[in-house]
């Protein structure tokens, strides 16, 4: 389990060898389109014909399917549900249900499943990206394109650091317990024993971040020298071409938002 | 001629009253292995720290003297042009991992990519580093799966892949178990033996006297003794000021006191030297 | 306090077996080292001796009570432990404070309280400390202050996890005289350690673990006896007992004191 920080799954696939940078983009045109595209039926569509698809063209649909309905369903669910109860009163207001005093109209279910399609193409986009690209590829690519170093190693440093804090969590639970402290009684105790719990990994972190500072300069990171990457990433023509291709989606997407017909 | 020259250094760091370190003159010939024993707070680190150059570059404070390595001085240098010459290692393996890698391979290739060096040699000096430190079956293992020893090892292997001229190393294996420090260790022999510079902090005196060409004893920021590891670790004072030594030398001590030592031979400090001592007073 | 563990089996939730069987009294007052390499089973078993683990199959009893019947926070009054980083547990802003922190939670009286930590910080020789911030102390000094910390608890039994890892020659010979006066106050002090030469020179028990599973267990002379089987956990015998043997020696020796006497008889008889 330690040796799984990232959703990556390596697998041979053109979806695989498609330049990251391209792969965002196209990300943020799926996003893009389903929020502010036209049509009530365009953020559906974008999953079955886009996403869906993709996923078995990257290989990747049993993870894809599997991470989708674990991480989304329960949200996305909850999301309709509250919003097709608690939504306001307008437009088609026949009432399809009513719970307790309150109507779930027409409009509320239409309303909520819009939203809830939409918030699936965002985070399901995410998910196919993560899925399909090496996050170290990512950043060389981004860092290659002017991305700043040290931004790109803070957003790395961060996906892996999660794991170990929660490690280093437990360790200092388990060594205050030892001295007697009670941390699963009443609410008082709870909040005292907030401080003997934080405070070591506070510190603990001031050490660490400083050590790592060091080992990081005695590696030569601050070199003005150009940087190159270990990882050869792919940019062919097609990959321009196919971000040139989601822009411009992106951009009729606003556009039809702005001026609509 | 020393590859490793300082002058009357003296450090203070910041806020505080007394130095760290205070008139050290050292030279280190290139191609030698030097230990450094002291207790803690004699200064041990605060030296690695003066040598690697994040004194004066990375924590402030008072320098002074001059400390030269490879005929570049530190205060007329930068720290990203310094590592290239000097490479670190210290304690906790873990905080040495980079964190920013997936895998062994990736995290030692980590500095070469920060000096810009090409894919194909990248790649040829990484594997060539891995091969050298005996760790090229973790290349694809995450760096944060290892044991201590084994991560020690990619911190050090990251660091010699840089081919620094000379590798200062602080306490490398003070976490480790027997295991661990057996396996760093074992890299670090290699090392010297293939002519680098080696400047080595350590307690465990038993691979200090087994190795070392010469032994600095380091005590309240001063140099209190420095010699062969024969001359320095046998020395009467090193117990009095609260310096770890030898089991062998110390078992001898007594019994040279009690007439069981031979007079006119040296105490030991391996277990060699003290089957031979022991053994030919029977005779 | 008696601890009994009877056939205690531990499997961590990822698969890995950890504890394969393991039967062992210790007796109230018995000091006790637990050597052998890293996943041997140390750690794991003696989490079990104050409830942070339980076991998968079998049982551990500290004096009457069932680790599995009691609450971590509740056998602390019994079991004290010290973790090997203290970076993982200081939080208060003196060394007093830290050092009350065990007492006041198992609920002793506030004078009780004082005079346990006052005991506590002078065996650790941290009495001129005591309005120090720990993390303005060198490592070695934090160290102490994590040992006084559960020395003030004043449990029947204290275990030391790693105690002398990264110290200095001082600082061991600190934790040697805790260890010994631990012993003369009856307490039962069981110490995980790769420092062999310290293992032989304060503890008279010795057990080794093997792949989840005792591979010797008796005085320590004894154990360090078995240089073959320790190697087979990555055990060397300390550096005297590895003199006496090569001298060839007739028994086996632990501290220079036995060296020196092995050693005398060994050359008069050969004379």
């Amino acid at each position: 389990m330690k040796d799984k920080l990232t959703f990556y799954i390596e697998r041979e696939s053109s979806l695989h060898r498609v330049n990251p940078l391209t792969k965002l983009v196209m990300v943020f045109a799926f996003i893009i389109l389903a929020f502010f595209g036209p049509g009530f039926w365009l953020p559906s569509l974008l999953v079955v014909l886009g996403i869906i698809p993709l996923s078995f063209l990257g290989r990747v649909q049993r993870e894809y399917f599997r991470t989708a309905g674990r991480l989304l369903l329960p949200v996305v669910g909850f999301l309709f549900l509250m919003q097709s109860v608690f939504h306001p009163d307008v437009g088609d207001s026949r009432v399809l249900l009513q719970v307790w005093v309150l109507n779930v109209t027409v409009e509320g279910v239409r309303f909520a499943y819009l939203t809830a399609s939409r918030i699936f193409v965002m985070v399901s986009a995410f998910i196919l990206f993560l899925l399909t690209t090496h996050p170290s590829e990512l950043m060389s690519d981004l860092t290659r394109r002017g991305l700043s170093g040290t931004f790109a190693y803070v957003i790395t440093a961060t996906l892996q650091i999660i794991p170990q804090m929660q490690a280093k969590a437990s360790t200092i639970i388990d060594a205050q317990r030892s001295r007697g402290l009670d941390t699963d009684g009443s609410f008082r105790k709870r909040v005292g024993a907030l401080l003997p719990l934080t405070g070591p990994l506070v510190f603990g972190s001031l050490v660490e971040v400083e050590e790592r500072a060091i080992a990081i300069e005695a590696r030569a990171f601050t070199s003005k020298l150009e940087k190159t990457s270990l990882r050869e990433i792919p940019d062919t023509k097609l990959d321009k071409a196919a971000r040139w291709f989601f822009l411009l989606l992106i951009v009729l997407a606003f556009g039809s938002k702005l001026w609509p017909s | 001629m020393a590859i490793v020259n300082l002058q009357d250094v003296t450090y203070k760091y910041p806020l505080t009253e007394e130095p760290a370190i205070r008139n050290i003159h050292l030279q280190v010939e290139e191609g030698e292995f030097v230990a450094i024993v002291g207790p803690n707070g004699a200064g041990k680190s605060t030296l690695c720290y003066t040598l690697s150059g994040f004194i004066p570059h990375f924590f402030k404070g008072e320098l002074n003297g001059t400390v030269e390595i490879a005929g570049v001085e530190t205060q007329k240098s930068s720290l990203d042009e310094w590592v290239l010459n000097v490479g670190l290692a210290f304690q906790n393996p873990f905080n040495q991992i980079s964190g920013s890698k997936f895998t062994v391979y990736e995290e030692i290739a980590f500095g070469l990519e920060n000096i810009g060096v090409p894919r194909g040699e990248m790649k040829a000096r990484v594997e060539a580093a891995m091969a050298m430190t005996a760790i090229s079956d973790l290349a694809d293992r995450s760096p944060y799966s290892l044991s201590g020893g084994q991560q020690q090892r990619v911190a050090l292997t990251s660091i010699l892949v840089m081919e620094p001229k000379v590798l200062v190393l602080d306490e490398p294996t003070s976490q480790m178990d027997p295991i661990g420090t057996r396996e760093v260790f074992q890299v670090i022999k290699e090392m010297s033996a293939r002519g680098m510079t080696v400047i080595l902090v350590e307690h465990k005196i038993e691979w200090i006297a087994e190795f070392a060409d010469r032994v600095i004893a380091l005590h309240n920021g001063e140099i209190l003794l420095e010699g062969t590891p024969g001359e320095v670790l046998t020395s009467p004072l090193l117990p009095e000021r609260g310096f770890g030594i030898s089991r062998y030398t110390s078992v001898a001590r007594t019994a040279s006191g009690q007439g069981l030592w031979p007079g006119d031979r040296r105490l030991p400090i391996t277990l060699q030297e003290a089957v031979d001592g022991f053994a030919r007073d029977r005779k | 306090m008696r601890i009994v563990v009877n056939e205690l089996h531990h499997t961590y939730p990822a698969g890995v077996e950890a504890l394969r069987g393991i039967s062992l009294v210790i007796e109230a007052g018995e000091q006790v080292a637990m050597v052998g390499q890293n996943g041997a089973g140390k750690t794991t078993l003696v989490k079990h001796f104050n409830g942070l683990l339980q076991p998968t199959q079998g049982s551990v009893h500290i004096g009457d009570w069932d680790t599995r019947e009691h609450a971590v926070s509740q056998l602390a009054a019994r079991v004290g432990y010290v973790f090997q980083n203290p970076d993982e547990q200081l939080f208060t802003k003196n060394v007093h404070d830290e050092v009350a922190f065990g007492p006041r939670n198992l609920g002793y009286s506030p004078e009780r309280i004082e005079r346990l930590v006052e005991d506590a910080l002078a065996l650790t020789e941290l009495t001129d400390k005591k309005e120090t911030n720990p993390y303005d102390l060198s490592s070695t000094w934090r160290k102490m202050v994590a040992l006084a910390s559960i020395i003030s608890m004043d449990t029947p039994v204290v275990i030391f996890d790693e105690p002398t890892t990264g110290q200095d020659a001082a600082n061991i010979a600190r934790i040697a005289n805790v260890v010994r006066v631990l012993r003369e106050r009856g307490k039962t002090v069981i110490t995980i350690t790769h420092d062999i030469d310290f293992c032989a020179e304060n503890f008279e028990r010795i057990i080794a673990l093997a792949q989840g599973r005792v591979l010797l267990d008796g005085p320590a002379n004894d154990v360090l006896a078995e240089d073959e089987l320790l190697a087979t956990t990555y055990v060397d015998p300390p550096q005297l007992t590895r003199l006496g043997k090569r001298l060839g020696l007739p028994v086996t020796v632990r501290d220079e004191e036995q060296f020196l006497a092995a050693y005398r008889e060994f050359i008069g008889t050969e004379k």
